[in-house]
This record gives structure tokens, sequence and C-alpha cells, in this order.
């Protein structure tokens, strides 16, 4: 459903992820852990382009969502003034030293340009319609303060002429009724506990339909007595099949929920598996040193 | 009991109290559309202030950048002076038009860092929760961030508005006849010959205004925190 493909991301100076492959299917559980630091809320937010990636790409099934980068395209690189300059003087594989040496520079030549363009053109989605498909959950909940809960549950969906206003809050109230809230929807989310918060967040995400759901350490900010709550919410979804991605701290939980666990450090994917795999037999020494000292 | 036998000799003469409603409804004209010009030009600017860095903003942030500069770094006076005397030196031309155009662009400069600073205030995350479920930049902007940032935004540009409506009082410079020079020429000596007592009438026109402007600021924003914790 989602496929990156070898991501980096750069801050200025510091690079967070150095070359991410991963690949998330239709109705799969993937528990994304990791150090703090490693990098794993960095690729949750690359996969909708909160965080635009500083090379690679994102696709979400056959639709291009990140720029192209033209390293993973050979046909794209031999437009390139630089391949044809490489070609000229004899190179060999100049497809393979730009690739390798990564050599493109700021501006190749129109040819480059315009291979870039009808790339995007034959594969790209607008980011806006891919996110529609994308629901996330945020560590800090952000619920719209200025909005009423069920203010908050419709407003994407109306906004986007997904559904009319009247579909939208028929399903929002079928959303606050499954997780208990249906007397809370005229409250603003101020009114509300940390656990609740989350829990509509949730359901906000829910109410646009998505294909699958993003969550960024969803338990972090949360009083431990209200962490239950949440966990048993997100259980729920992934009974129904419902694709998710979790970074979280919730060694327990991963192990129970996620189909397929992957551990980040240093910005790249040290090792995934099952969990059965990472939790009772790692075979990385990050790994297991991460382990030992969360576990 | 001099000065008190004055004042209500000045308030009592049809004369002095005409001076002074003339002066007063120059100083509420110009005060008014300059604070509507000055939030127009402050939220054009604030919203180019905080655009992302794509190639076609580059030029029109530089241009905000310096008009904020050069408005906050130069005397209003002298800024007066050369809309009256530079720009709109053409024989007949409005001055009322030369300094609501004069204080409103001051105004903005001004206003345009408050906007600025109030959209900033709301949390990155309202944003980002906004774009993650595909809406628009503009649409986040126009039904999440800013109702919110308003709240936030309200008593700095209340501040604003009465230091606009006080500044006013330097368009006598230009030979204006606003609320001060009403005060001024009431008490020269082909009048009261007492300076005094037009001044003090006048600083209570000006201070109930300001009263006036304050109240309905908190008014405003009372009703705006209804929502709030705080």
């Amino acid at each position: 459903m989602i496929s990156v493909k070898k991501v980096t991301k750069k801050f200025g100076k510091l690079t967070v992820l150095r070359g991410v492959d991963c690949e998330i299917k239709k109705g799969e559980q993937v528990a994304i852990i990791g150090p703090s630091g490693s990098g794993k809320s960095t690729l949750l937010r690359c996969m909708n382009l909160l965080e635009i990636p500083s090379g690679g790409e994102v696709w979400l099934e056959e639709s291009l969502i990140s720029a192209p980068d033209p390293y993973l395209h050979p046909e794209i690189i031999k437009e390139s003034s630089t391949y044809k300059t490489l070609t000229k003087n004899g190179a060999e594989d100049a497809c393979e030293l730009i690739v390798n040496e990564r050599k493109l520079k700021r501006y190749e030549g129109l040819g480059f340009s315009g291979a870039l363009k009808s790339y995007t053109a034959e594969h790209g989605i607008g980011i806006n319609s891919a996110r529609q498909k994308m629901g996330m959950v945020f560590q800090h909940f952000n619920l719209f303060n200025n909005m009423t809960v069920i203010q908050n549950l419709t407003l994407a969906p109306v906004q986007l002429k997904l559904k009319t206003k009247e579909e939208a809050e028929a399903k929002a109230m079928e959303l606050l009724r499954r997780i208990g809230l249906e007397d809370k929807r005229d409250e603003y989310p101020s009114k509300l506990s940390g656990g609740q918060k989350q829990r509509v967040a949730i359901i906000r995400a829910l109410a646009m339909d998505p294909d699958v759901i993003l969550f960024d350490e969803p338990t972090s900010a949360l009083d431990p007595e209200m962490v239950g709550e949440v966990l048993d919410l997100m259980k729920s979804l992934a009974k129904e099949g419902m694709t998710m991605v979790i970074v979280t701290h919730e060694m327990g939980f991963a192990r129970e929920v996620a189909d397929r666990v992957l551990f980040i450090d240093e910005g790249v994917i040290k090792e995934e598996g099952p969990p059965s795999e990472i939790f009772d037999n790692p075979k990385n020494p990050r790994l297991k040193d991460f382990l030992s000292k969360v576990l | 009991m001099d000065f008190f036998d004055n004042i209500v000799r000045l308030l009592t003469t049809e004369k002095y109290m005409d001076m002074i409603y003339q002066g007063l409804e120059t100083t509420l004209t110009v005060s008014i559309f300059a604070a509507i010009l000055g939030l127009l030009i402050g939220t054009v600017v604030a919203i180019v202030g905080i655009s992302g860095n794509s190639k076609w903003m580059l030029l029109p942030k530089l241009i905000c950048k310096i008009y904020v500069t050069v408005i906050r770094g130069t005397p209003m006076a002298l800024q007066l002076f050369i809309m009256a005397y530079a720009i709109f030196a053409i024989r007949g031309f409005p001055q009322e038009i030369t300094a609501i155009v004069a204080f409103g662009i001051n105004s903005g400069a001004y206003v345009s860092e408050s906007i600025r600073a109030g959209i900033l205030s709301v949390d990155i995350g309202q944003t980002e929760a906004g774009r993650a479920l595909g809406l628009s930049g503009a649409t986040t902007m126009i039904r999440i961030v800013i109702p919110q940032a308003i709240k936030n935004v309200i008593p700095a540009i209340g501040n604003e508005l009465i230091a606009l409506i006080k500044e006013t009082s330097i368009v006598s410079m230009i030979g204006m006849y606003d609320l001060t020079q009403a005060a001024k020429i009431i008490g020269s000596g082909t009048n009261m010959a007492s300076y005094i007592v037009p001044m003090s009438v006048a600083a209570c026109f000006y201070l109930a205004i300001v009263y006036i402007l304050t109240f309905g600021i908190k008014f405003i924003e009372k009703r705006l925190r209804a929502g709030d914790k705080r």
C-alpha cells in the first residue's frame, strides 16, 4: 500500500534518515520501534509528506506522492547533461557512476527537467488527495481547539466534499458511539481528558474512511491510566483489518498487535521481522541493547 | 475657579464646540479609515511573511520585509511630510486621504508584526492535523489557524489602534484641522487666550475615545475566549 524507496531526510546538516526502504501491505499492522532520535517519527511523517524527503520516493498504491527521485530512474538520468558529458568522454558506466557518487547538479538541462515533469505527470497524484486516504494520529492529539468534537469530525469530509453535512454527522455520531463519547459531541477539546482527546483524534482519522492510518507515538503524551483505552481502540481497529503504521514505545502493544516490527536506529532499518523474532530472538546488537533497556 | 468657569464657557459656546466637533470629525475619520487600511495591509504582509519559501514568494517577501523595516525605522511625522509634500503634492488633493494613506501604511507595518506573531503562536500541530486530513493550506489557514490566531492578536491590535488614534494628532503639522489643532486655535489670543482649558477638553475627548475602544476590545476578547480553559 505504501512504498518507501531509499528515503533520506536531512535537517540542515543533520541527516535523520539515511536511505530507508520499506513496504506497508494492505491490512498489515506495522510497528516502528527504536531509540529516540533514531528517525522513526520522521520516517512516519515522510509517508504522508508532513516531512518532505530530501531524497527517495514515497508511493501510495500505484501513485507517486513525493517528488520523483532521478537517482532511482536510469532513464531520467540518461537525459541529464552530466550523463551526456560523461558518455562523450568515454565513461562506460556513466549511469552507475552518477548514482554512486550522486553527481547530478542542480540544473541538468531542459531534457532532464522535462523527463522529471512527465514522470510526475504520469505517476504522481496531488498530496492533498493522497492524504485523504492516509489518516494520521499525533502524539499531542492536535484536535482543532476552535471547534467542537462533532465539528472536528466533520470538517474535513464536508470541506473536501466527500460527504454531505448530514452523512458526515451521521458517520461521526456512529464513531462517537463506538468510543462511548456521544454525549461529548458539542464539547470543545479543552473539556476532554487526554485519553478522550486521543480517541476522538483516532475517529477523526476514521471519519475520512482512510485506507491506512499512521500513528505517531499515540500514547506517549497520555497519563498512564489513559493509555489502555487508546490501545484498546487501536487493537479493535487492528482486528478489523485496518492497515496501520504505528510508531510506539509500548513494546507490549507492538508485540501483541503488530504483524511486523521495524527497528530503526541511526536513520536506517537495522532489523525487521515478526514480533516473535524481534523481541525473542533479536540479532542486531543495537536492537539487543535497546530491548535490554526498554523491556 | 477661573479654570472651571472657562471650561463651562467653552462647553456652552456654540462657536467653540463647533470647532471641537469639526476637529473631532477629522481625528475620527483619519483614525477609522487608517485603521482599516492598516489592518488590510498588515494581514496581507503577515501572510506573505509566513508563507513558504517557494521561488514565487521570494520577491513579495523581500518587498514586505523592506516595507516593515523602513516604516518602523523612520519617524511618523517624516512619513506624513513625505506623503503630503512629495507623493501627494498635488494642488487641491484632499488632505484627509493623504493622512489616511500615511497612517494606514504606518499602522500596517506594526499590525503585520502582531498578526504574524499571532499566527505563529498557534501550535504547528493544528496546521499539521489539517493538512494531514487532506485540507489545502488555504483552508487550514482560514478554518483552523486564523480563528485561533485572532484571539491572540486582538490585545496587540487594540494597542496599535489606541496608539494610532493618538498619533493622528500630528496631522496639524501638515496644516490639517483635527482635535488637537482645534484646541490650539481655541486657546489662542483671538479666542479664549488660555491654552489649558481647550487642551484639557481635547484631552478628555481623546481619553473618552480610547476608553470606549478599550472597553470594546475587552468585550470582543471575552466573547472569543468563551470556549477556552483560561
